[in-house]
């Protein structure tokens, strides 16, 4: 039931995460929005204040608010910096979009009019907090905090307190409300608005109104509901999530294994009984339901376990996971959502059914034990084995559907046909595990007997005489083994191929981030005057600026990131990796100044676009044509890059401050001394963030490894389970094979010969099944690598096995075996001579 | 067959200078406690030498098994001495009394006990690897014993592939290759055709006489008993009188 309840805790737990980290983001977007019905956005960039003024008629359909809706991070009075979203409203027009009660007027017990909070956010310097953050921090009016905003840090004093109501709980309070005006001044929006939000005045009339006016609307403005923005995030994280909820799939399969061997060892201790009560007339349909009962009874009640079970597990993996998220998607606070009936109907229609089907075969036969076990006791259950032809043919069958399977493209964007492949080599890889047996029933005994003397010989003869019953544990130890080995392969290729690209591209020698860097959504970007330090640094050669928006692309709007540096400088410093055409080099230089642009291979392969097609990019004056110069690696983000010369952006996106600059040197400048000089000229009222080139080599693998850390976990919850499988049937092995025990101890074997036979036994059986796993992870980790890595992510990886994983895991997996082994060692010690009858 | 007094089953007419291989007194075994106890051996006293083969004959449920079982070193008795080849049982602790069973008595049962995954070859020479000789020399002298048993062409085959009679051989191989003192036999044909039953003992009063390895049998059948230097005869927990049979030189 361990295994049940792990299985079904581990599903459980993925799914709220999953939830967890799109509602989570959902939730604020929803709080955000307030009561707004429709929102108009610009392409990318923004919405132009001067396109404002045209939009006058839109006063015909709502009430009209232009919004700054970026992040930041405050710094309280202890030092601390958190995370924030910023809101900048024009408080005048905004209040009939949100309720904003402030504690000091509510204490009141009345409403701030408008003038008051314009009263307060007047004053460049004045900030409205929420409550909720506020006592948190121990802050409350009047306190001076600070903002960081790129590499500004903004004093500020807190002038009101949100009550813990409406916006004031977005992200769990970290709001902070600025006039707009304040927030285009220190979020280098002047001229800009990040949308325009309309509240309509019949609100029933939604359809017709977002139709008209989007009819209106001039090129490179659109009009959207906000819930837009949080299907874009779900899309985002699809693929992702996708993954994570197969991977977690996996630890149920296994937890049904476990129910097998469950129902198995009732079967066999109680033969005798169910001789019994066939003998005193019981059918077969009583004895199968019987057990068919007992598999559902823990079921029910590894479903009821396992709901809290995974809930809690979810707390961590959400933990784990909102580092990937946030890494690499979005920031958000993510939450995990409370257990709803939804998860209680998930957890009984994938417990029930799965382990009613796990438990058929014991069953059945429990079922055909004739009436006369009831007198003769001790038959054995047959032992007899399938032949293991039979196996490996299904085992050809379902890698040749394998391979079959990984030639067909993605379905919606999701690798539907790569997970069946997938699917069907750990099938496949399963299916083995009784012609390995029955190859080791063969050939295994010298070398066993060889190495552990009597105690292998007898090892070798007991596990050669349970082939049947053991292929089904040691499948599900070769399937989690498996597993483990193609996404240790996956991970290790995957990491040296973004080790290489890493440095073959960061070829500058510093990297200057605001250092409130978020990782999507509007980037913090750099003032001028830090510009200008950098670039007048005696040891500076040469500075690229680049600049990233998200700009929705093609007919789904899926959220691309558009990216712009200085062409000419990457061409003379930088490196890009090149995929398409050979000579991407030149490619590229065809692409300074003009209307050409070089897309990242996710966005090539995602968007089926390739070198010389033509990508239609929304831009501020309407969609524009660019034609396609070269296709190059990238490994930063699976949205898609497509970047274009800085004066090709500017023209059509107009004059943005960049998010970036990447510096390179002379040739002798020592990187370090030139970033602690450049930090080292910053005014208080600045923060930067420098990284050298290794130390943004290192943070990048870093960030790699943290991505991956909830894979690992699952795979080790996983391996648990399976590796309990296998005690458990070893277990069972020992209670059939009370009376051969009882005759070796007989016969002259002592209690620790016997001990050393079962331990030795464990230890066979997950060596056998890690080496069998390890071919078929293989084989996995290709269809992860070629098949669903390139349909979900986009990127090519290239194919390296990490030998020195590969081996101290098979280490560890002999060593965790064999402790596996020590409890029903155990038992078979404490099996005395009298219980060879 | 002769009727001899109670008191003197423990003095055996023959093999008298040989030394004592099973030296029991005053056995006594109860099942559980309590009211619901049940006296299985009840005061039994026994004596056999090197060489010498007793037949313990009696109704199911006399105790027969129960005796073998306290006389083998399989279990201990509630009362009394149980001393095997110069070795008092009862002041063993569970591994010395694992090294007796080994190294100085030989067992053959009804079921012939053999494991279903070892050829007869491992099968017989197991006790010998169990104490740690080495499996070239093990496989030698299995094949010494399984030629005095007539299996020799049949080590290398799966108890599952050779007859009921081949198994039970392949037994008495095994419980005397490592040259027990004492071969304890419960019903060692009771699972075979009187053919093959007579061959088994053969084959064990062959190896009783030339290795002097004492035999203590239990058996419903008389034809077996017939064979026994001494017939004993057990009923309700005691042992009720013995008879030398004909064959064995008693009168009839």
């Amino acid at each position: 039931m361990a295994g049940l309840t792990l299985g079904v805790a581990v599903v459980i737990a993925i799914r709220l995460a999953n939830t967890g980290s799109v509602r989570g983001f959902e939730t604020a977007l929803d709080v955000v929005a307030g009561k707004t019905s429709l929102e108009i956005v610009g392409a990318g960039v923004g919405v132009p204040e001067s396109q404002l003024a045209g939009l006058g008629w839109l006063a015909a359909y709502g009430r009209v608010s232009p919004v700054i809706d970026r992040r930041a991070r405050i710094r309280v009075p202890a030092g601390r910096e958190y995370a924030v979203q910023v809101l900048g409203v024009d408080v005048l027009r905004d209040q009939p979009f949100r309720e904003y009660r402030l504690v000091r007027f509510a204490r009141e017990g009345q409403n701030p009019r408008p003038h008051e909070l314009l009263a307060l956010l007047l004053d460049a310097a004045s900030v409205v907090l929420t409550e909720r953050f506020a006592v948190r921090h121990d802050i409350d009016v009047d306190t001076a905090v600070q903002l960081v905003i790129g590499d500004r840090v903004h004093d500020s004093v807190v002038r009101g307190l949100l009550l813990d109501e409406g916006p004031a709980r977005v992200v769990d309070g970290q709001l902070v409300l600025l006039d707009v005006a304040t927030a285009q001044l220190l979020f280098d929006r002047l001229g800009w608005v990040d949308r325009v939000e309309i509240q309509l005045f019949d609100a029933e009339g939604i359809d017709e109104a977002e139709a008209a006016i989007a009819e209106r609307l001039p090129d490179g403005l659109r009009v959207q509901r906000p819930a837009q923005r949080g299907r874009q995030v779900e899309k985002m994280l699809a693929a992702f999530h996708f993954n994570l909820t197969a991977l977690s799939y996996i630890a149920l399969m296994v937890g049904l294994f476990l129910v097998y061997n469950t129902i198995a060892v009732s079967v066999i201790s109680r033969r005798a009984e169910i001789g019994m009560l066939r003998a005193l007339g019981a059918t077969r349909r009583v004895v199968l339901r019987l057990f068919l009962g007992e598999a559902a009874a823990l079921a029910v009640a590894g479903a009821a376990l396992g709901l809290p079970v995974g809930w809690l597990l979810a707390r961590v993996a959400v933990r784990l996971t909102t580092t990937t998220v946030n890494t690499l998607y979005i920031t958000s606070a993510a939450a995990v959502p409370p257990l709803s009936a939804a998860e209680l109907a998930l957890a009984c229609a994938v417990s029930l059914p799965l382990a009613l089907a796990a438990a058929a075969v014991p069953a059945l036969e429990g079922a055909g034990v004739p009436p006369v076990a009831a007198v003769r006791g001790a038959d054995r259950v047959s032992s007899g084995v399938r032949p293991p032809r039979r196996a490996a043919v299904t085992a050809a069958i379902l890698f040749a559907a394998a391979g079959w399977f990984s030639t067909r493209d993605a379905v919606g964007g999701l690798p539907l046909y790569g997970l069946a492949a997938a699917l069907a080599v750990v099938a496949g890889g399963a299916a083995l595990a009784p012609v390995l047996l029955a190859l080791f029933r063969r050939a295994g005994r010298p070398a066993l007997a060889r190495w552990f003397k009597v105690e292998g010989l007898l090892a070798h003869a007991n596990l050669s005489a349970a082939v049947t019953r053991l292929a089904v544990s040691v499948a599900a130890l070769v399937v989690s083994l498996a597993m483990l080995a193609a996404i240790a392969i996956m991970i290790g290729s995957f990491r040296a191929t973004v080790s290489h690209w890493v440095g073959q591209t960061l070829r500058a020698d510093l990297f200057v981030a605001a250092a409130s860097r978020a990782p999507a959504g509007p980037a913090a970007t750099i003032s001028t005057a830090t510009e200008q330090r950098i670039a007048a640094h005696p040891a500076v050669a040469a500075v690229d600026q680049f600049r990233t928006v998200d700009l929705p692309y093609g007919s789904d709007g899926d959220l691309i990131i558009l990216g712009a540096g200085d062409f000419e400088v990457l061409l003379a410093h930088g490196g890009l990796l090149f995929k398409h055409p050979a000579d991407g080099h030149a490619a590229m230089a065809r692409a300074v100044g003009t209307e050409m642009v070089v897309v990242s291979e996710s966005f090539a392969l995602k968007h089926k676009v390739a070198v010389d097609d033509l990508v239609e990019l929304e831009t501020p004056r309407g969609p524009r044509a660019f034609q396609v110069a070269a296709v190059y690696y990238d490994y930063s983000s699976d949205r898609g890059l497509v970047v274009m010369d800085r004066p090709t952006f500017e023209r059509h996106y107009g004059a943005h401050r960049p998010v970036g600059l990447t510096v390179y040197l002379d040739a002798d400048a020592d990187p370090d001394a030139v970033r602690e000089e450049l930090l080292a000229g910053l005014g208080s009222g600045q923060q930067l963030l420098i990284r050298t080139n290794a130390t943004l080599r290192s943070e990048v693998l870093r960030i790699f490894d943290a991505t991956f850390a909830v894979t690992y976990a699952l795979e080790a919850i996983a391996i648990f389970v399976a590796i309990m499988g296998v005690a458990a049937t070893l277990l069972t092995l020992v209670l059939e094979r009370r009376h051969e025990l009882g005759l070796m101890r007989l016969i002259g074997a002592s209690r620790r010969q016997i001990r050393r036979m079962v331990v030795i036994e464990a230890t066979v059986l997950g060596v056998l099944s890690q080496a069998l796993g390890l071919v078929v992870g293989v084989a996995l980790s290709m269809i992860l690598i070629y098949v669903i890595n390139v349909q979900s992510f986009g990127w090519t990886i290239q194919f390296r096995l990490p030998f020195g994983f590969l081996a101290r895991s098979t280490v560890l997996i002999a060593v965790a075996a064999a402790l596996s082994g020590l409890y029903p060692a155990r038992i078979a010690g404490a099996i005395a001579v009298e219980d060879r009858r | 067959m002769v009727t001899v007094p109670r008191q003197s089953i423990s003095s055996p007419p023959a093999h008298a200078d040989q030394p004592t291989a099973l030296h029991a007194r005053d056995l006594r075994k109860v099942f559980g406690g309590g009211d619901t106890g049940v006296d299985a051996v009840r005061g039994v006293s026994l004596d056999l030498t090197a060489g010498e083969c007793i037949a313990i004959v009696g109704p199911s449920g006399c105790g027969k098994s129960t005796l073998l079982h306290l006389c083998g070193g399989m279990d201990r008795p509630t009362t009394g001495v149980v001393v095997v080849d110069g070795v008092d049982l009862a002041t063993l602790d569970d591994d010395a009394l694992t090294a007796v069973r080994r190294e100085r008595i030989g067992f053959v049962f009804q079921f012939f006990n053999l494991l279903p995954s070892l050829t007869l070859s491992e099968n017989i020479a197991l006790p010998l690897l169990l104490a740690g000789v080495p499996a070239a020399e093990g496989a030698a002298r299995a094949l010494a014993c399984a030629r005095r048993v007539s299996i020799a062409h049949r080590l290398g085959h799966y108890p599952a592939q050779v007859s009921g009679g081949e198994l039970q051989r392949a037994a008495v191989a095994r419980a005397v290759i490592h040259r027990p003192a004492l071969l304890i036999a419960d019903e060692p044909t009771g699972n075979l055709d009187t053919d093959n039953g007579r061959r088994v003992l053969d084959t064990l009063r062959t190896l009783n006489r030339d290795t002097d390895v004492a035999v203590l049998l239990a058996t419903h059948d008389q034809a077996v008993a017939d064979r026994a230097d001494r017939v004993i005869s057990m009923r309700d927990g005691r042992l009720v009188d013995a008879a030398i049979p004909a064959a064995a030189g008693g009168a009839s």
